[in-house]
């Protein structure tokens, strides 16, 4: 078990996306500080492009949190979102890499369990298959 | 146009395995149209192989750039110093601009990143079908644009055959009968006369399978006075 | 390219940030930091007295860009961003760091990873800030206040009119010859046929009988309706006498005496998947029915379904008409309605409740369910919306705009969507209405700012952007390259995530500003 401090990256896209994270925030909800968050307009503006370079540059985890997909602000946005992160776990998958390490959450504005739940969730994922560059066989 | 996926990824990690510096190099035609071997493609998987390395403790150098159309050597050209500077070229480009690099530059060894596919059609963004086999004899004028060496399991020229069932073929139902099709077609175009035509045995010989082909326009060929640089002598 | 002069605030957020972070060290990290040419702690940034001594200071130092560490952006009085352009600083070229939200708040108990957290969020701020560029905007003026309506009916007619309230010049067009007064002006035997232009100013092909026209306006609100007059399916195909329930009730209306028995089926394709029920249905079909019981208590009416859904209220309707004596058979998928190809007047049918197999005679045979309006892919494919799977035109998202399409300007009503009662179709024709004239009413459309960008000389000319945008901005222009249409262009940057060519940018969130992000967050101490 390592001492290091899991690398949780998460884009978020402004609208219902952050706005769950402001809402979890002022209802008083914690989560692991370990979890940084990149704004981006909508999750549709997500390449998988993105999500590899975060996990070069050294994460754990990556999440990708938009808005619902039947009330995207940007209409189809985070439908795309979530195709970027599924290939992603494609390629990922194929090398041999965890693909619970990539995952994609969709929030309403108004759910403020939603954000502390998805960084939850990939603050334990890192946490349990250990950081990425400890080869994941150090348990 | 020319349909291509890219390897699975661990195929392409074992490749360049053994290996410091890789150039990879994509192509801007076809492949990026049918989402293989783009930019954004070439970047990505450069990417994933450093997520693996990442994570295998291993140090590897990675080029990314794609050119026009791989498959013609000026465009190759030039990018000739990132290829020579390379301990391998990784091409994410279809067969042909592999082939090209490799022929190009014999001492150097190039990877192809794809499996190239077949001459094929988008039905919808990110579906594509092969409507061609390159049979060199094009015959769909007599089935009203529907080609049968392609389209029908059996490349039948006298369709259907009697696997055909509800407009599908018994080979896999989800895929049309050609001749079906065909016929359907011909009856819209009032042509059903077509279709009684009884069509003679395929001269495949101007297809693959009479063996590689090349097609040469005598008007356009360069004389050998109007070539520059080396090309002039070779 | 690192450029810039820099002014750094960071606000107490109200004494809250200072209970969990260290903002004297913030305050030196910003010092120290490259490019930083002030930096100014305050209590309140949106006290006005802080506003002016920030902007001050900024004007002094020739800032032209700011990082200001607060609580979520637009939270933040908007009197800073005023003071900032009146400074010099253009909205754009201004980062917020949300300290409070997702700094303070969300890790009381970890006052260590919280202070690491802030001081990687500045430095990512600093360093994308340093990468900004001014954005541009540009207005358009709209050539004509006009809002077309398609389409005279229920929700049609209820657009025009609040349309006409609110001032606009409206233009109905209607593909029948069916004359109805109509505030504005009314076009009869006209189609429309395709759209070209930019919101606020688009143009408008139409067929006015056998004549081609253009159109200019402003907005357009679609009102086709549903597919009354159009039934499609075996049991429709098998009785040529089959009505749509809309046409039963007309009949009722008018006074005449339906046939008996009446024969009321939920779908004329029991089991196909091409129509779904629509739970407004059925209120409607029982409503008829005891409309039917009451005026000609001697008829009998039976109700054929595979699910009744009668929910809340209408659970009343449903046990008034059982009161009434209207006959309920329900089945399901292996016993669906037949009408004897023999005798058309017979139907078969079996009744899940007794299990055996029911013979009805036909007096007349109405659907509950309404099919989309035929016209609705040609309408959709002229305008360039999307659709619904069942056939209907189908809106943005609903939160935002509940009568709207995708398109700015573009608003669609009624049963054009799915079908519903008259009711609902006014209700939703008068909203569209309102929304549309005060669309035309604005006169100029503002674009621009952070919106995509081709790089022509990458671009392969694939079509997925044109494919995928949801707002019709990328198109193929001269070049035979994609052009970004800025009027519709939302920055979004789904094209931007898709293009294979890496070809389209997205002004404010480019890659390189993305991955830099990336890079400083993952930098950073954890």
């Amino acid at each position: 078990m390592t001492d290091r401090r899991p690398k949780v990256v998460g884009f978020c896209c402004e609208r219902h996306g952050m706005d769950a994270a402001v809402l979890a925030a002022r209802s008083g909800r914690q989560y692991d500080a370990s979890v940084r968050v990149i704004q981006v307009p909508c999750s549709g503006r997500v390449d998988g492009l993105h999500i590899l370079k975060a996990f070069e540059d050294g994460a754990d985890a990556v999440f990708v949190i938009g808005c619902l997909e039947k009330n995207c602000y940007y209409d189809t946005g985070s439908i795309e979102g979530r195709k970027r992160v599924e290939y992603v776990k494609g390629m990922l998958a194929e090398l041999g890499i965890e693909k619970e390490r990539v995952e994609m959450f969709n929030a309403a504005s108004t759910n403020a369990w939603a954000f502390p739940e998805a960084a939850s969730k990939m603050v334990e994922v890192a946490k349990r298959l250990g950081p990425l560059d400890m080869g994941g066989d150090t348990r | 146009m020319i349909v291509a996926k890219r390897k699975p990824m661990n195929e392409i990690a074992e490749m360049v395995a053994p290996y410091k510096n890789i150039t990879v190099i994509g192509c801007r035609s076809c492949v990026a149209i049918c989402l293989a071997g783009g930019e954004k493609e070439v970047k990505m998987a450069a990417s994933a192989l450093k997520v693996k390395n990442r994570k295998e403790h291993r140090d590897q150098q990675f080029e990314t750039l794609v050119v026009e159309r791989q498959c013609e050597k000026e465009w190759v050209k030039e990018v000739e110093d990132k290829i020579l500077g390379a301990d391998v070229v990784l091409s994410m480009a279809c067969s042909l601009g592999a082939q090209t690099i490799a022929d190009m530059y014999p001492e150097k060894t190039v990877f192809p990143g794809l499996n190239t596919g077949f001459l094929g059609v988008p039905e919808e963004q990110g579906v594509w079908s092969e409507k061609c086999v390159g049979c060199g004899d094009c015959i769909i004028h007599l089935t009203g644009g529907i080609c049968p060496v392609a389209r029908c399991a059996k490349s039948m020229m006298n369709g259907p055959c009697g696997g055909s069932s509800n407009g599908h073929c018994e080979v896999n139902l989800d895929i049309e009968c050609a001749w079906y099709a065909i016929h359907e077609r011909l009856k819209l175009q009032k042509r059903l006369d077509l279709i009684e035509k009884v069509m003679p045995p395929k001269d495949w010989s101007t297809g693959h399978y009479g063996g590689r082909r090349t097609y040469v326009r005598e008007d356009a060929r360069l004389k050998q006075h109007q070539k520059k640089g080396k090309e002039a002598v070779q | 390219m690192s450029s810039g002069r820099i002014q750094v605030v960071i606000c107490r957020c109200c004494t809250e940030s200072p209970k969990l972070l260290d903002i004297a060290k913030l305050e030196a990290a910003a010092n120290d930091a490259e490019l930083v040419m002030s930096v100014k702690v305050v209590d309140e940034i949106c006290d006005g007295k802080a506003v002016v001594d920030v902007a001050r200071e900024a004007a002094e130092k020739e800032i032209d860009r700011a990082v200001v560490l607060a609580c979520h952006k637009r939270d933040v009085s908007p009197a800073l961003l005023k003071a900032y352009r009146r400074a010099g600083i253009d909205r754009s070229m201004v980062e917020f760091v949300n300290v409070r939200e997702e700094v303070v708040l969300p890790h009381v108990d970890d006052p260590e990873g919280a202070q690491k957290k802030a001081e990687t969020k500045l430095k990512a701020a600093l360093g994308r800030v340093t990468m900004l560029v001014p954005l541009l905007t540009e207005t358009e003026e709209m050539r004509t206040k006009n809002v077309v309506i398609i389409g005279a009916g229920v929700a049609g007619m209820a657009a025009a009119e609040a349309a006409a309230r609110a001032g606009a010049h409206t233009v109905i067009i209607e593909k029948s010859s069916r004359s109805v007064k109509a505030p504005g002006i009314l076009m009869s035997n006209t189609r429309l046929v395709a759209t070209k232009g930019t919101p606020g100013n688009y143009e408008l092909t139409i067929m006015a009988g056998e004549k081609t026209e253009e159109l200019e306006c402003a907005a357009v609100v679609v009102a086709t309706g549903g597919g009354w007059n159009s039934l499609k399916g075996p049991l429709a195909k098998a009785s040529k006498d089959a009505v749509p329930l809309y046409k039963l009730s007309e009949m009722l209306q008018a006074g005449h005496a339906p046939k008996g028995p009446v024969v009321i089926v939920d779908t004329p394709d029991p089991t196909g998947k091409s129509l779904k029920v629509m739970d407004f249905a059925w209120d409607e079909a029982l409503m008829t029915a005891i409309d039917v019981k009451k005026k000609h208590p001697q008829t009998e009416v039976f109700m054929l379904f595979q699910e009744m859904r009668a929910f809340g209220l209408s659970e009343i309707t449903y046990k008034e008409a059982a009161e009434l004596g209207i006959r309920f058979v329900r089945y399901d998928r292996t016993g669906v309605p037949k009408v004897d190809p023999k005798d058309p007047t017979k139907m078969t049918v079996t009744d899940l409740a007794q299990g055996e197999l029911l013979s009805v005679r036909l007096g007349t045979l109405a659907f509950a369910a309404i099919p989309a309006n035929p016209d609705n892919r040609d309408i959709a494919d002229a305008l360039r919306i999307p659709m619904t799977a069942e056939g209907g035109l189908r809106r943005g998202g609903i939160q935002r705009w509940p009568v709207a399409t995708p398109r700015p300007g573009i608003f669609v009503c009624g049963s054009a969507v799915f079908p519903k009662s008259a009711d609902a179709a006014r209700a939703e024709g008068e909203a569209a209405g309102s929304m549309a004239a005060a669309y035309a009413s604005k006169g100029t459309v503002e674009y621009g700012g952070s919106v995509a960008q081709v790089a022509q000389e990458k671009c392969s000319a694939c079509l997925t952007c044109i494919r995928t945008c949801p707002y019709e901005a990328p198109y193929i222009g001269t070049a035979n390259k994609v052009e970004i249409r800025r009027q519709l262009c939302q920055g979004c940057g789904i094209c931007a995530g898709i293009c294979p060519s890496k070809a389209i940018e997205l002004l404010h969130y480019t890659d390189d500003q993305i991955q830099q992000e990336t890079r400083t967050m993952l930098g950073g101490d954890f």
